[in-house]
């Protein structure tokens, strides 16, 4: 019994240090505040996803499917559902060049309000492409973390760009399942 | 009993005739008919095979429960309404109750082909601005229009069918409490169609998984409709068209914006009229005539078609589809000129469907180039992306068959369903033209131009193809394809339908953009492109061109063939 207890005592001291540091970063802030302004790149349906996701959060969010610069005011976080619809693009009046530079307009003045911008990918592997790929490459590099749908990312094109550009990255199974680590991005 | 057998064996002459007998009956046996595995790869063509009977569906429970029917003595009709209920069940965003169709029926013992016409109607009391400034309709209660499906489903079982309404119902009603596990067409159509669902249905509808879209897998089931379904049965349809069912509809158009009254319920009737008719070499077609376009321009086209040296351009050439869609864009100009309720409006059926008309737009046609226009057109562009609808094709031991299309519009409707009843409105206002002036304008209690094209081909004079598609504007394109896939390129049901498809139509008189599925060959497309098609590359196996359903009946082979097709969940039963 003695020697279990030093044995025990033993691995404590060992792995301290680890622990320690692991609960620290537990601890540290989560990376984003409230308000947030949501909207995609894309013009897919997964910003409404996103939209009922923030709210069953709790969160204080604005919508907005073509978001501006001006929409920024007051706005703390940047949520960018990442997935190109042809259909959305097609409903919103805007092919791809304009929605690109629409959101790029967007993204830099972020930037420049040091905003910080979290980018979904809900859609899956039915929400990839050419056209949602160009976008996941031109506007996940400003992430600051992304939470992706699994089957979105099975060839790792999307952890490729995180771990390039060292974005923490949460892979979840379901759309639904976003509500935790979206929770825990803003507590 | 020993004797006997001693007398046969020392009688040579018996026992020659006995064993020539033996050999005789062993060639003349029934030929057991050999089953392939369906493929792994479902978009492998591969064709379902019966003797007595089949049923072939969007949705394998749909299927298996019209076989079930058959095979517990329900005719052909018995078989295709309890599958259009099971449609409703397992694959609720083409059709259901809240919907409409038509219904080719073949009643062998009579050799009659009758039409059941069950498409919605506009609401009496509808406002003629209901348009958006883009000539839209808002997803909202006023693109809901009467609900027929019910009405056109226990019309034809009445006066046509054997079996009640319980008995129609059971299957349906099992697969709603059940459940089933969602495919993958169900997931992406239920992402796809997120917003609308939302909007109108709410988070808390069956129609999504706690609020969210399903994935591939997830149980999908509908307990509500399951309850709707008990008390239609109970109480008689009246329950839907009078009673409380009635009442909810009403409520649910109205308080998203609609004006559907319940005198508009109460005063629905199906109709039922004699087929249109057309011959394609040594073929006879019959579909529906108008308010749907289909069966008027697969005649046309046919016609078209039959001035050309098809078999010798060979599937997939460039000169074949060239021709076929410069023709495509000649029927899209006299779509838009003529066609619409024919209660309302006069259509020269005869004159679209003559051989003359067809050789006149034959003589236009230039083998080496497009044309700039494409007379009398003025089609608005609404030509939708969603390959919605459904299909069904049903034949019994008796020959007896029907080939039926139903619809509830756009994927997932309206979006809208009434409290507590587990069925979704339709959205077929859509299908309305916003141009006052066009035959297909909005009046009350008329019927929108449908596309639709359930159909019934004779050889000779007996049945050998039953077919029928979803896919919009792109129905009647698709199931040409298909019968010349069939009559002249000599592929089986199954071939016919999972071969490479393409599409086009005229707008106010211009050529607009051929799509063609990816699997076009490079120089194919090259080839489109430089006799002046601009082209749209879609997927290699895409929905917006339909999910066709086909049986094919080979009486001299005694076999039947069943095709359905892999751009959704088709599905084959045979008996």
């Amino acid at each position: 019994m003695k020697k279990i207890t030093l044995a025990t005592l033993f691995l404590i001291v060992l792995f301290s240090p680890v622990i320690l540091a692991q609960d620290g970063e537990e601890s540290a802030p989560p990376p984003f505040e409230q308000p947030l302004l949501i909207t995609s790149a894309g013009q897919n349906a997964e910003i409404l996803m996103a939209s009922v996701l923030a709210k069953r959060a709790g969160l204080d969010s604005k919508l907005s499917k073509i978001a501006s610069p001006k929409d920024l005011e007051n706005m703390k976080t940047v949520v960018l559902v990442l997935g190109a619809s042809s259909k959305g693009l097609g409903a919103a009046g805007l092919d791809l060049a304009k929605e690109k530079e629409r959101v790029n307009l967007l993204v830099e003045e972020a930037q420049k309000k040091n905003i910080p911008l979290l980018c979904l990918h809900l859609g899956g592997e039915a929400r990839r492409g050419p056209l949602s790929d160009e976008l996941i490459s031109a506007f996940l590099p400003f992430a600051k973390m992304a939470i992706v749908v699994k089957s979105g990312n099975k060839d790792g094109f999307i952890s490729g760009i995180c771990e390039k550009y060292n974005i923490a990255i949460v892979e979840i199974e379901k759309t639904a399942d976003v509500l935790t680590p979206l929770k825990e991005a803003f507590k | 009993m020993r004797k006997k057998k001693v007398l046969f064996i020392n009688n040579p002459i018996l026992s020659l005739i006995t064993s020539l007998l033996l050999v005789f009956s062993f060639y003349c046996r029934p030929k057991e008919i050999k089953i392939l595995e369906p493929p792994s790869d479902r978009h492998q063509p591969y064709n379902f095979v019966g003797q007595k009977g089949m049923v072939v569906a969007a949705h394998h429970l749909a299927a298996k429960a019209g076989l079930e029917m058959l095979k517990i003595g329900g005719n052909a009709i018995d078989a295709a309404v309890t599958t259009a209920f099971a449609l409703n069940a397992s694959e609720p965003f083409a059709s259901g109750i809240a919907g409409g169709g038509f219904m080719v029926i073949y009643v062998a013992s009579e050799k009659r082909i009758t039409v059941v016409d069950f498409r919605e109607k506009a609401p009496q009391e509808i406002p003629k601005e209901i348009f958006n400034d883009e000539g839209k309709i808002e997803p909202n209660g006023l693109a809901v229009a009467v609900p027929s499906a019910l009405a056109g489903w226990i019309y034809s079982l009445k006066k046509y069918g054997t079996k009640n309404l319980a008995d129609v119902t059971q299957e349906a009603i099992k697969i709603a409490e059940n459940g089933f596990n969602v495919s993958q067409t169900f997931s992406r159509i239920n992402k796809d169609q997120y917003e609308k669902i939302i909007t109108n249905a709410g988070e808390e509808t069956c129609y999504l998984n706690k609020g969210f879209p399903y994935e591939p897998g997830d149980l999908f089931r509908n307990p509500e409709l399951a309850r709707t379904l008990k008390l239609i049965v109970s109480k008689g349809i009246d329950e839907f068209y009078k009673g409380e069912l009635a009442k909810k509809i009403v409520k649910a158009v109205k308080e998203k914006g609609g004006v559907m009254s319940l005198k508009d319920l109460a005063l629905y009737k199906p109709v039922e009229h004699p087929p249109l008719k057309g011959n394609y070499k040594d073929y006879t077609l019959f579909s529906i005539p108008p308010p749907s376009s289909g069966g008027v321009h697969i005649i046309q086209l046919l016609n078209i078609i039959e001035n050309w040296p098809v078999k010798k351009w060979g599937p997939n050439s460039p000169a074949y589809i060239h021709h076929l869609c410069e023709a495509l864009r000649f029927v899209f100009a006299d779509r838009s000129r003529y066609l619409g309720d024919p209660n309302f409006t006069e259509v020269p059926i005869e004159k679209l469907i003559s051989k003359k008309h067809a050789k006149q737009i034959v003589s236009q046609i230039k083998p080496d180039s497009t044309l700039d226009f494409y007379p009398f057109g003025k089609f608005e562009d609404k030509v939708e992306e969603s390959g919605n609808t459904s299909h069904i094709c049903v034949i019994d031991e008796q020959g007896n068959i029907v080939s039926l299309t139903h619809s509830i519009n756009h994927f997932f409707g309206s979006g809208i369903v009434p409290e507590n009843t587990g069925f979704l409105l339709n959205n077929i206002m859509y299908d309305f033209s916003s141009d006052l002036n066009s035959p297909n304008a909005l009046r009350p209690y008329s019927r929108p131009l449908s596309s639709m094209s359930p159909l019934i081909m004779f050889k000779k004079d007996k049945p050998y193809l039953i077919l029928g598609s979803p896919g919009g504007t792109r129905i009647f394109s698709s199931l040409t394809q298909i019968i010349i896939n069939i009559i002249d390129f000599d592929m089986s049901i199954d071939e016919a339908i999972e071969a490479p498809r393409f599409f086009t139509y005229s707008s106010q008189g211009k050529p607009r953009s051929v799509s063609l599925e990816s699997r076009f060959s490079e120089k194919t497309i090259e080839a489109l492109k430089n006799l002046g098609h601009s082209v749209r590359i879609r997927e290699a196996f895409d929905k917006y061109f339909g999910g066709a359903q086909g049986i094919l009946i080979l009486k001299d082979k005694k076999v039947i063939l069943g095709g359905a097709d892999s751009r959704r969940d088709g599905h084959g039963e045979g008996y």
